[in-house]
């Protein structure tokens, strides 16, 4: 039995390939990510070391500070105003029985489609002159609106289709989670007389609290994550209006081949998802789990 | 009368919330088979009047939306299938030979790569692959591609291996089954299920990948869908029709492997989700 199972040959080709792998994609770029962030380096010529100096650099670039707080827009947004609708409409879903699995499925489409082709899509509803939106508040007699070329309503126009690929994804995941739900406690509340709203908010909710709080960790990567739909919908525009941490770093290094630079903003960016991270386990994700008793 | 009301209102609010999902779908389907840009404009809502199917032909031809489709197929595919064979490997190896604390340490290791939030390697990664020369070759997305889904697709199939009864094992052993070929013959049908998931799960990240493909390939005729789509309505601005056709390309594939598959694709990507 043991010998069999005990190749050590066997062991090693099998691990072999996925370690090789992972070194070289996710060890490797990391720590050569935290050597580059002291050199100052254009990518051809040979780097110079410089200490902490691109760090202290970042620290005083107003265009990173308005990436950063755009990061912070999207965090702030994805869990004051998506988490709730979320919740919300996990809520009503699990409520219904005629077409839920109809909403289930549809919901969730958006979260399987590129976030390439999602920008393209939503840069057509937010075209100024053929637009759908434009054209929909034209009925109600409002102007035209440049959306993702006006410093008031570029970063909100990406905010809202940012949302509108993801929140399906997390409906389904708190669904499943009330669905789990034992029947018996609902209608334990029903006989004492609770109506489906102090249902949902003194049972179901209470219970799925975990679940809650796992989308909203989920979320906060998520935003810290968020680029592609960047690049694609306004590039960062106008003006560094909606430019994050992540496509300020791309920007930098390869169109302006600072990667030097690039790397500091790579591990400022990591140590920023750590922090939040670390904080969100103490601040709130302990609390919440003291309330599930 | 109040009950019916009562009953209705949760439907009203989720037809609602379906219809914001699924209008920009029959829009971009409406628009792609009108004529001109005047018509698109003039009624953006209604359904087109004449059916103009040229725009797909023209759309797949001269956006040579037939080539990024073709990359992204081939890519999505071989490195999916890749991922899941070297994570079947290692997860095989980790769970069910007796090596117990070396695998307790290299499992631990891999998962620290789920730590890290992806982009922030993107400029080191670039970097590597430039000085392995490998930059504008299909190797440059092939290879993290592959790399990019071990963490995840290792702990899902691990997870799923571990729960298969050792009694199996010990049967195979006294029949003369070498560990090799316990993988093979026992280990990996039964797996399969977790396989599939898996597989879905890392060919439609692969299929709608944007970043990598964007910056590590710059050649025209080796770029993936969702940069190709980038590029050509960067290009081809003013027709907006085409643009349309080209966004239902990419979109069609996905949707009907989503319409077949979707409890698996959902199972997949929320598990991997709360657990990453």
């Amino acid at each position: 039995m043991n010998k069999a199972m005990r190749n050590p040959l066997v062991y090693i080709l099998f691990v072999l390939p996925a370690i090789i792998l992972y070194f070289m994609f996710f060890i490797y770029p990391f720590v050569t990510s935290g050597y580059y962030s002291f050199f100052d380096w254009d990518g051809l010529q040979a780097p110079k070391y410089i200490g902490f100096q691109n760090f202290i650099r970042l620290f005083h670039d107003e265009d990173f500070r308005l990436a950063t707080i755009n990061n912070l827009y999207f965090i702030l947004f994805s869990v004051f105003i998506q988490v709730p609708l979320i919740v919300f409409f996990s809520l009503l879903i699990s409520s219904v029985k005629k077409f839920q699995s109809f909403y289930k499925t549809t919901v969730f489409m958006p979260s399987v489609i590129s976030t390439s082709v999602i920008g393209i899509l939503w840069g057509f509803i937010y075209h100024p002159d053929m637009g759908l939106l434009n054209n929909f508040l034209g009925l109600f007699g409002i102007g035209k609106i440049y959306w993702l070329s006006d410093l008031k309503t570029a970063l909100l126009s990406v905010l809202i289709t940012n949302a509108w690929q993801w929140m399906g994804f997390y409906i389904v995941l708190i669904l499943a989670a009330i669905l789990a739900i034992p029947k018996e406690l609902s209608e334990a509340a029903a006989i004492d007389g609770a109506n489906g709203f102090q249902k949902a908010t003194k049972i179901t909710v209470p219970l799925i609290m975990p679940v809650i709080s796992v989308v909203i960790m989920l979320s906060i990567a998520g935003a810290m994550r968020v680029v592609d739909i960047i690049l694609v919908m306004t590039n960062g525009g106008p003006a560094g209006a909606t430019d994050v941490m992540a496509s300020y770093m791309v920007t930098k290094a390869i169109n302006f081949g600072m990667y030097g630079y690039g790397n500091a903003i790579a591990i400022v960016i990591f140590v920023f998802a750590m922090v939040l991270t670390a904080l969100y386990q103490i601040l709130i994700a302990r609390k919440i789990e003291r309330n599930e008793f | 009368m109040p009950r019916a009301l009562k009953k209705g209102i949760p439907h009203v609010t989720l037809w609602i919330y379906v219809i914001v999902v699924l209008y920009p779908f029959v829009f971009v389907l409406f628009s792609s088979l009108k004529e001109s840009n005047q018509a698109i404009v003039a009624d953006p809502w209604g359904f087109p009047q004449h059916f103009r199917w040229s725009n797909y032909v023209d759309t797949w031809i001269k956006g040579k939306i037939s080539i990024f489709f073709f990359n992204s197929l081939y890519l999505a595919f071989f490195a999916a299938v890749t991922g899941v064979i070297i994570a079947a490997m290692m997860a095989f190896a980790i769970t069910r030979m007796r090596y117990k604390s070396i695998s307790g340490f290299l499992y631990q290791f891999i998962l620290i790569g789920m730590l890290i939030p992806g982009n922030v390697l993107f400029i080191a990664q670039y970097i590597m692959l430039s000085k392995i020369g490998i930059l504008n070759t299909h190797w440059a997305l092939y290879l993290p591609y592959t790399a990019g889904a071990v963490p995840i697709s290792v702990l899902l199939i691990a997870a799923f291996m571990k729960s298969i009864p050792s009694e199996l094992e010990e049967a195979a052993v006294v029949d003369g089954l070498s560990a090799q070929g316990m993988f093979v013959k026992i280990i990996l049908p039964i797996t399969i299920p977790a396989l599939v998931t898996v597989f879905i799960v890392n060919f439609l990240g692969n299929w709608n990948e944007y970043l990598l493909a964007n910056f590590f390939l710059s050649k025209e005729n080796l770029r993936t869908l969702p940069t190709g789509m980038v590029g050509f309505r960067d290009k081809f601005q003013t027709n907006y029709a085409e643009v349309c056709a080209g966004i239902v390309y990419s979109v069609l594939p996905v949707m009907i492997i989503y319409g077949f598959l979707q409890e698996k694709i959902i199972e997949g990507l929320t598990a991997g989700s709360v657990k990453g």
